[in-house]
């Protein structure tokens, strides 16, 4: 289906607000985001094109850029959450239960939300059967956290137009992928409503410092403006904000105190819940009704 | 190819080298110095075509179809951030521009009815937001812009911004066919000029690549804060020059939802507009006003 037959147009002004329990504002929705990147195909992104800029076989040099995250940087998220207590959505491709189990391992024992992010890094359209690949993820990552996933973001954010029809079949409840509002919303599937959380392409560390080129520092900078304005409209509506990391990106030493330095000014403020995919999707549900 | 097809013109044909230096004076109401207009535009991506912008590209790149996460990104303008736009369009007075593609006014009749209700100018935006160059028949689409236009406002438009400013050697020629006064593709001027076509004169609006959003945050990749700082910078050094010659200047500042409707980016227009609203120099306008003022 066309993204408009899924969904009518709606002003997010002509809506009645939602409610939060507590009379709280602000939802901070943290996202880890973990990926496997295969050494034999052309890394998903580039720190340093090869020279004369052609995309070489094996690309080593960032291959080793994105395995640093899973080395080190990660590590540095780790211990950030630990000392905050807080318990992010880790978006995971399933293949890290594998080649990275000491990392999934740590996120499941710290209690940390696992949310289905493919089986490898790459897009979903060149996948050959896109039906088992996203059964084959959620069965995995249900086998190694003992609980299946309810949400799911395509890799790279990318979906076909069956996509959520085989994830509505898959058990998935919740998506990423549809970053155009700020508040949940419900779409169409042959197979029943998904339910779309407002994750975020403009905080995210992608398009903010490997698209855009963006100085470490403007990362505070932008996510607080975000903050501060969502924060001031919450006093007529709810509202949601998504932060997305890749450890390899906002891992790097040169970036970690900026992400820190959010959660300390985040904590000076009232009314903010900080809650992960799962707990944002069964608020919703418990007001709209989309899944028995 | 050697020169434009027939019924086209080149540039340089349709308007003569003329430096600003030395031009008669023109005098705005009130003593002002600068006719700012705000165009805010609106557009409707196609999921079945390439999406005209991209905020993240696809892992290992490449142009995969569909393209959900860009196109909801733009979407997201169009649900929110136009709705945001417009609180601080009300609080500062400001009366904008609206550039719209035809299609978007029956897509997102709530956009266009609040435009109407606070009689912003609708100006022709093409009729979905392609290259013009790529739509099979230019005239037919100018025809149904107009249309889509002229059926919700009950006025026909006269003002016409290209999707992305693009243009085909005949589109002047059938701008003035469709009845237009002006055109605003030109960006080479502070005052509004006149183009000729094969069909009788054409005027141009100054509008603005420089100030603009697409321009800074989406290829130029600018920190939010810039778009202030650059609209404060442009507005001064305008108000100064047509101070120093005695006479006037237009400046435009373009918005689209999906990139300053994002909550991060906010006050920084708010911030420019309250710079631009509080100078003596300054009266907003619109195109179609811009150029009624300069005709005299």
């Amino acid at each position: 289906m066309l993204p408009t037959e899924r969904q009518e147009y709606s002003a997010i002004v002509d809506r009645p607000p939602l409610a939060l329990p507590g009379g709280n504002k602000i939802i901070f929705w943290s996202i880890v985001n973990l990926e496997v990147w295969d050494i034999s195909r052309p890394m998903a992104r580039q720190v340093i094109p090869a020279p004369t800029g052609q995309v070489l076989l094996p690309d080593v040099p960032n291959w080793s850029w994105h395995e640093y995250g899973m080395r080190v940087g990660v590590w540095r998220f780790f211990d950030l959450y630990k000392r905050l207590g807080l318990r992010p959505t880790l978006s995971i491709n399933a293949r890290v239960c594998l080649d990275y189990e000491r990392v999934a391992a740590e996120a499941r024992d710290a209690g940390w939300e696992f949310m289905g992010h493919a089986y490898e890094q790459m897009p979903i359209h060149k996948v050959d059967d896109q039906r088992g690949m996203i059964h084959r993820s959620m069965d995995l990552l249900q086998s190694f956290t003992g609980k299946r996933p309810v949400g799911w973001l395509g890799p790279g954010l990318t979906q076909t137009y069956e996509t959520p029809e085989l994830l509505a079949e898959a058990g998935v409840k919740y998506i990423g992928d549809w970053v155009y509002d700020d508040e949940p919303t419900v779409i169409r599937t042959g197979k029943g409503p998904l339910v779309t959380l407002p994750y975020s392409v403009e905080l995210n560390d992608i398009p903010m410092m490997i698209v855009q080129h963006h100085e470490s520092a403007y990362w505070k900078t932008r996510v607080m403006d975000q903050f501060k304005r969502l924060h001031q409209e919450a006093s007529d509506r709810p509202k949601i904000i998504a932060v997305a990391i890749h450890p390899y990106i906002s891992g790097q030493p040169h970036r970690i105190r900026y992400l820190e330095e959010i959660y300390q000014e985040v904590a000076g403020y009232d009314g903010v819940l900080h809650w992960n995919g799962e707990q944002i999707y069964d608020w919703y549900n418990s007001i709209a009704r989309v899944h028995p | 190819m050697s020169g434009p097809p027939p019924g086209g013109m080149l540039p340089g044909e349709r308007i003569a080298f003329d430096p600003i230096e030395g031009r008669a004076k023109k005098h705005l109401p009130g003593g002002a110095r600068v006719a700012v207009w705000v165009i805010v535009n609106i557009e409707e991506w196609n999921p079945l075509q390439t999406m005209p912008r991209t905020v993240l590209t696809p892992p290992a790149g490449g142009a995969p179809m569909p393209d959900i996460p860009n196109w909801a990104w733009h979407e997201y303008g169009n649900r929110v951030g136009f709705w945001r736009i417009l609180r601080v369009l009300d609080t500062m007075g400001v009366t904008a521009a609206l550039a719209i593609n035809g299609s978007a006014i029956s897509a997102y009749g709530p956009i266009a009815r609040a435009a109407h209700d606070r009689g912003w100018e609708f100006i022709g935006h093409g009729f979905s937001q392609r290259n013009m160059q790529k739509v099979p028949d230019e005239p037919e689409d100018i025809r149904l812009t107009t249309a889509a236009i002229a059926g919700f406002c009950g006025t026909r438009p006269r003002g016409w911004l290209g999707p992305g400013l693009t243009e085909t050697w005949q589109t002047p020629e059938h701008l003035v066919d469709a009845g237009y006064d002006y055109v605003c593709d030109w960006v080479l001027d502070d005052q509004p000029v006149t183009l000729r076509t094969r069909r009788g004169p054409l005027a141009n609006v100054p509008y603005t690549q420089e100030c603009n959003d697409v321009a800074m945050m989406l290829i130029q990749h600018h920190k939010a804060s810039e778009y202030r700082d650059r609209a404060i910078d442009q507005f001064d050094c305008l108000a100064a020059d047509a101070t120093a010659d005695d006479s006037a200047r237009v400046m435009a500042l373009v918005l689209h939802p999906y990139i300053m409707g994002a909550p991060h980016r906010l006050r920084y227009l708010r911030e420019a507009l309250a710079h631009i609203k509080a100078s003596p120099d300054a009266v907003f306008m619109t195109g179609g006003g811009i150029l009624d003022w300069w005709r005299n």
